[in-house]
Formats: C-alpha cells, sequence, structure tokens
C-alpha cells in the first residue's frame, strides 16, 4: 500500500470523528505549549543574565596583565625582568593567536583632583587609544570624546561624582546619599598627576602637626597651593596641579550601573605626552624602572584586553596566554556557571512542560483505543479484503503522527503569542523562543503521539480478522 | 472447464468452549470447480460459516487440507494469508461492509490500493465495475447515502475488482429485501455464468440456494447432501 493512500486514509478517519481529533490535538497542543513556553522562558532569563555579564565587561574578553612568569620561564638564569611585562611586541604575539579577534592595550593611572573642598581619588584612571574608546559607542550626557591629537582630557563615569571625598578621606556619597555640588563639566577642578609626592606630601603634614583639625587645615592649604607647605623636609615637595578639562560625562541615572559607570577615562596618547613634560627624565608612573633608575625607552601597559572570536573559545584561550605566564581574568567560569544554571533551570521548567504532554500522550493512546474498538469490524474488513498486517499498523500510526503534528503545529503557534504576551506585559524580552525550537517542537510532539500510538497500533493489527467481522 | 478450483479434504475444526470441545466441522470434503457457483446450506450453527472460513483462507483447519489454486491454506502464516486473498480471493459480506468514510469509488478500488496500484489506475478500474453493476449515479456516494441493495452492488463490485480466482459471499442477502434479494442473485448468477467467475456463497435459506448450480447441505459439520 502506498504512503499516501495510507495517509488520506487516516486523514479520511480523523474527520470523520472531527470533535474528538479536535480534542485530542487541543491536549497535544497545551502539552507542547507549556514545554516551549517554559523553555523560552528558561532561555529568556538565560540571555537576560548573559546579558548582565556583557555588562560587567563582555562576554568575549580576557584582561590580561603582567605575569611572574612560571617555572619554565626562570630556568634562564639571566631572566630578562620585562619578560612578562605587556609591551607592544606581547600585543602583537597575542594578536597572532588563534582565536583572536582583536587586542587593545590599557594604561592604568592615578590622580587627585581637587574642587573646593572636595577630593577625588582617581586609581585605576583607563587610558586607551583613542580609536578605542570611540569604538565602544558609549552615549554621553554631556561632551564628548576629545579629539586626535587634543591635549590630555578626561571624560567620567556617571558615577565617578559619588566617589569624592572630603579632606579627610569620607566619601561623602556613603556617608550622606547626597551627591556633592560639583559640577564636573564647568566646576574649577585642580589635577595632581603625581600621587606619590601627594601622599608623601600630606603625610609629612600629618606627621607634623599636632591635632587633627591642624593637620586637616595644612592639608587643605597644601592643595591649594602647593607651595605654601613648607615643609621641614625638602624630599616630600609639594606636587604640582594641573588643570586638565573634562571632555564630558558618560550618560546615566545615578542608580544606573554599567561598565563605565565608576571609570575615569583619557586618550592613552594625550596622557603620556602631559607624562612626559610632568616627569622629565624620570620614568612616568607606573612604569617599571632599571636597574641604575632609568626608564626603559618603551612603555608597557597595564592591562592588554583580548577580544575573542567565539564565546566558547574565551576559556581554552585563557589557558593558552595563562600558561605563557601573564595573569588572566574573564568571565568565562561565570558564563559556565551561567550556563550550567540555565541549563537546569531549563531542565525544570521543561520538566514542568512535559508532564501536561505526557498527560497529552495518554489522551492519544486512550483516543486510538477508542477508535479501534469502534472501528473493530472496519479492521477486520479491511484484513479480509487483503490489507496487510504492516499497513494496518501503519495507518494507525500515521494517525498518531497527525494528531502530533497539528497539536505541535498549533501548540508552537500559541507558545508564539504567550510569550508575546509575556514579554509584553514585563516590557521586556523574558521569554525567548529560539528557531531551532519551532522546528524540534513539531517533530517533539510527533514522535510523542506516535509513541502513544504504538501500541493501539499493535492492538489493530494482531486483531483476528474472524473475530472482527463478526463483530457488529 | 473441469478443473478443481477448491480442494477440501477431511477438514475438521474443533473449538474450545471452557472444557468442552466443540467440532465445528466433523472431517468435510468438497471440491469446487472453475466457473461454478457453488451454495453451501445450513441452518444456524451447522457449520457453514465455519467451512467458508476455511475454504477463504480467514481461518486454518485443525486438521485436514484446503488447497485452492495449488496452494496450502492450511500452512500459511497470518502474513502470507493476507497477501493469498489478496491476490486470489474477493468477498462479498452480509453486511455489505462499506468503510463508511469512502465513496462508491474509493471503496472499490480499495483492495487495489492494498495492492500497492495507483490512484488513478485503481479508480478508472472501479469506475468500470461501477458501471457493471449498474451505479453509474451513485460513483460518488458514500454508503449512508445509498440503499441496502445499491450497497451490496457496491460490495459486489468491491469482490470483482481484483479478479479474483473465487469470490465468496457469506449471506449476501441476509440484510434486503425480496425484490432486491432477487436482484442481486441475478448479478451473482451473471457473474458467474456471464464472466466465468467460481462463487462459493453460504446460506441458511434453500430457496436462495436454489439459484446455485451446486449446493452442498451440512448438518452439524458434516456434509450430508449434495446436489
Amino acid at each position: 500500500m502506498r504512503f499516501a493512500d495510507k495517509a488520506g486514509m487516516a486523514w479520511s478517519s480523523l474527520l470523520r470523528r472531527k470533535l474528538r481529533t479536535m480534542l485530542t490535538v487541543l491536549g497535544v497542543m497545551i502539552g507542547v505549549a507549556s514545554i516551549v513556553t517554559m523553555m523560552g522562558l528558561a532561555e529568556g532569563l538565560n540571555r537576560q543574565s548573559l546579558e548582565m555579564i556583557e555588562q560587567f565587561g563582555g562576554l568575549r574578553t580576557i584582561e590580561v596583565r603582567e605575569g611572574s612568569g612560571n617555572a619554565a620561564g626562570t630556568t634562564g638564569g639571566t631572566a630578562d625582568p620585562t619578560q612578562y611585562k605587556l609591551s607592544d611586541s606581547t600585543m602583537q604575539t597575542i594578536l597572532q593567536m588563534e582565536h583572536v579577534e582583536s587586542v587593545y592595550p590599557t594604561l592604568e593611572f592615578k590622580a587627585i583632583i581637587q574642587s573646593g573642598p572636595y577630593v577625588l581619588d582617581i586609581f585605576g584612571g583607563q587610558a586607551m587609544p583613542l580609536e578605542v574608546l570611540k569604538d565602544m559607542k558609549w552615549e554621553f550626557a554631556e561632551g564628548g570624546w576629545p579629539e586626535e591629537g587634543d591635549d590630555l582630557q578626561f571624560v567620567f563615569g556617571n558615577l565617578v561624582i559619588e566617589d569624592f571625598a572630603d579632606a579627610r578621606g569620607n566619601v561623602i556619597y556613603w556617608n550622606t546619599g547626597k551627591v556633592v555640588n560639583v559640577d564636573m563639566m564647568k566646576s574649577k577642578m585642580f589635577t595632581i598627576l603625581d600621587t606619590d609626592a601627594y601622599e608623601a606630601a600630606k603625610s609629612n603634614n600629618n606627621q607634623g602637626a599636632s591635632t587633627d583639625t591642624a593637620a586637616s587645615s595644612t592639608d587643605t592649604r597644601a592643595a591649594e597651593a602647593g607651595a605654601d607647605a613648607s615643609g621641614d623636609t625638602k624630599a616630600a615637595a609639594p606636587p604640582k596641579k594641573y588643570t586638565i578639562p573634562t571632555a564630558g560625562v558618560l550618560a546615566g541615572e545615578l542608580d544606573d550601573y554599567n561598565e563605565y559607570s565608576w571609570y575615569t577615562y583619557c586618550d592613552m596618547d594625550a596622557l603620556i605626552k602631559t607624562y612626559k613634560k610632568a616627569f622629565k627624565g624620570k620614568a612616568i608612573p607606573g612604569q617599571p624602572v632599571r636597574k641604575n633608575g632609568k626608564p626603559y625607552n618603551e612603555l608597557f601597559y597595564s592591562k592588554l584586553n583580548v577580544i575573542v572570536d567565539e564565546i566558547e573559545n574565551v576559556a581554552d584561550l585563557q589557558k593558552e596566554i595563562g600558561d605563557m605566564g601573564y595573569q588572566t581574568a574573564s568571565n568565562s567560569e561565570w558564563i559556565a556557571q551561567q550556563r550550567e544554571q540555565s541549563r537546569s533551570q531549563q531542565a525544570m521548567l521543561g520538566g514542568i512542560g512535559a508532564v501536561s504532554l505526557l498527560v497529552a500522550a495518554i489522551g492519544i493512546a486512550n483516543t486510538m483505543m477508542m477508535s479501534i474498538y469502534e472501528r473493530t469490524k472496519e479492521i477486520g474488513v479491511m484484513k479480509v479484503i487483503g490489507c496487510g498486517l504492516k499497513d494496518i499498523q501503519q495507518l494507525f500510526l500515521i494517525e498518531a503522527g497527525m494528531i502530533g503534528f497539528a497539536g505541535g503545529l498549533t501548540g508552537l503557534a500559541l507558545s508564539l503569542l504567550v510569550c508575546f504576551i509575556i514579554n509584553r506585559v514585563t516590557g521586556s524580552t523574558t521569554a525567548v523562543i529560539p528557531y531551532w525550537m519551532y522546528g524540534t517542537s513539531i517533530v517533539f510532539a510527533i514522535l510523542v503521539s506516535m509513541l502513544a500510538g504504538f501500541a493501539p497500533s499493535r492492538r489493530a493489527m494482531s486483531l483476528s480478522a474472524l473475530e472482527a467481522i463478526r463483530s457488529n | 472447464m473441469d478443473e478443481t478450483v477448491i480442494s477440501g479434504r477431511k477438514i475438521y475444526k474443533i473449538f474450545k468452549l471452557g472444557e468442552e470441545r466443540v467440532r465445528a466441522l466433523n472431517g468435510v470434503s468438497l471440491d469446487v470447480k472453475k466457473g461454478e457457483f457453488v451454495a453451501i446450506v445450513g441452518t444456524s450453527g451447522s457449520g457453514k460459516s465455519t467451512l467458508l472460513n476455511m475454504l477463504a483462507g480467514l481461518d486454518r483447519p485443525t486438521k485436514g487440507e484446503v488447497i485452492i489454486g495449488g496452494n496450502h491454506i492450511e500452512k500459511m502464516s497470518e502474513d502470507q494469508l493476507v497477501r493469498f486473498r489478496r491476490e486470489h480471493v474477493g468477498f462479498i459480506f452480509q453486511a455489505y461492509d462499506l468503510l463508511p468514510q469512502l465513496d462508491a469509488i474509493e471503496n472499490v478500488a480499495l483492495p487495489l490500493s492494498f495492492r500497492g496500484m495507483g490512484k488513478k489506475e485503481r479508480t478508472a478500474q472501479a469506475v468500470k465495475l461501477l458501471k457493471q453493476v449498474g451505479l453509474e449515479k451513485y460513483m460518488k456516494h458514500r454508503p449512508t447515502e445509498m440503499s441496502g441493495g445499491q450497497q451490496q452492488r457496491v460490495g459486489i463490485a468491491r469482490a470483482l475488482v481484483v479478479k479474483p480466482e473465487i469470490i465468496f459471499a457469506d449471506e449476501p442477502t441476509g440484510n434486503l429485501d425480496t425484490k432486491t434479494t432477487i436482484e442481486v442473485l441475478h448479478m451473482l448468477q451473471e457473474v458467474v455464468h456471464g464472466k466465468g467467475n467460481t462463487l462459493v456463497m453460504v446460506t441458511h435459506d434453500r430457496h436462495l440456494a436454489g439459484y446455485a448450480d451446486r449446493r452442498i447441505h451440512i448438518v452439524d459439520g458434516e456434509v450430508v447432501l449434495e446436489d
């Protein structure tokens, strides 16, 4: 018997009992919809958490810092002290590695900014190539990035303003919950680049002063007019102050947090130019020195940000770079943990949905059984006039498969609708049905239905033709 | 024309009813020749239907031989029996037993579809046979839209469409009124005498058996008379 004929017969016997067929399909539809919707919810949650990781500094980024080397690296005896530092050649080496999309350097800098009575201690300021910064496509609340070749200008994250402290070092925002009265763009701000000298001057003054209040007043004076702090010792010369303009403040309210919020940025070239002027003949802050105290000719970066082509390759590449002797950090473990969590979440939610599909499967088995009892005579006649046993079994399996297909298709449509409504109501993408689930859910529904129809179909096949034609 | 199509040799069929053994057939032997219209006549419970089932390859005898066209029915498996029926046998049922969801053409073409014949070809053959039984106007009708006589004519067409070596009919007129009964019996006679088919009909009615060429009377599982 041809497949098309069998399918046609199965179809017409389904049409004969429209209401019953519809109810059975409805069962499968609800079963499929509940599984797919639950999986969609799990997928949505997974994506949301991955987005969160993205905000915390990227899913495909490995942060490389200078290392202390490993056993293999130190056997050389006369080890180069700069071997595990991050130079341009390190950057080139990493760029040549497989799965590396791009690498960009960061030079971390320190600075003290004073504005009125407030002090902002910047450590871990991020100096990067200007084009890298511009590539971030961050939004500004005010201003924008400086232009190539401009003198040094700062760009502040939206939460940097919360870091302002009073002269004693108490951070205002954390103590009072109020933001200091400083306009990052317009207020007069003095910047001290030589933070070591600043610290030295401060501790020197503290030693010299008898009381706390005195210290603080001296401190303020020292800060406002460096030369005024005429200490007893010449060692702690007051640091020079600069007026460095603010190029912009990045967008965000005081409770918006993302990867740039707490950081101060500037163009690396501009910073180095300013440093070289300020620290003539000396090593600029943060750079290593030779044994004789002279600076190296090349520049060493604080960290390299390595962008990997695929999330899946992050962990392997991180290990590879780590084995070269550098310190590495990435979100890969977090991501792995997150994935594990979302997998179990998906399994749990999918399992809840699966219960209703199981109920639907029992419904199919019941419907098929009923149908066979009802059509015993008919099956008998078909056998008598020469319908093969396999064909009879397949007729019922196809019937079950058709119920599964209809239920799968409508169930998928229903779950798409439900997800759409959920997303509408929550106002975010809480539930996402990935495209692969479209096909899978329908195939799955067909398979489950055919499995449920298997036992009844066996029964139909093994019905005795003689018994069957006798029954009425 | 003297070729033997069906040959039954000492057929026994014993049913177990609890502890009791019932001999439905008790050593029946018979021959049916090609082109013959044979009636198996007996009262209810005489074993006539059981005999028909044996001869048609629907059931296997407990003992004895059934040879149809050279094939030993009693040795066949269930699968082989189905194939045998598909290739060699046509059936006419008392209650017509048409498939309710199919129209007349589809019902007649059904046995051909079991053989894997394409739709176009089998529809053409079904149409031809429906014309022969005089149902030109009812080709697209479903069984529920036809009278008993019309349904049985569809049943006859369905039996003939496979060009069977033998046709079996189990009380083919049992559900029909007298007038239609005679019409159907005339049609069966025509099928045998006009086309040279072999027909074995089971009936309890001696009068109806009169339409056959030969009658085999069965009482309590034994052949008592042939005339």
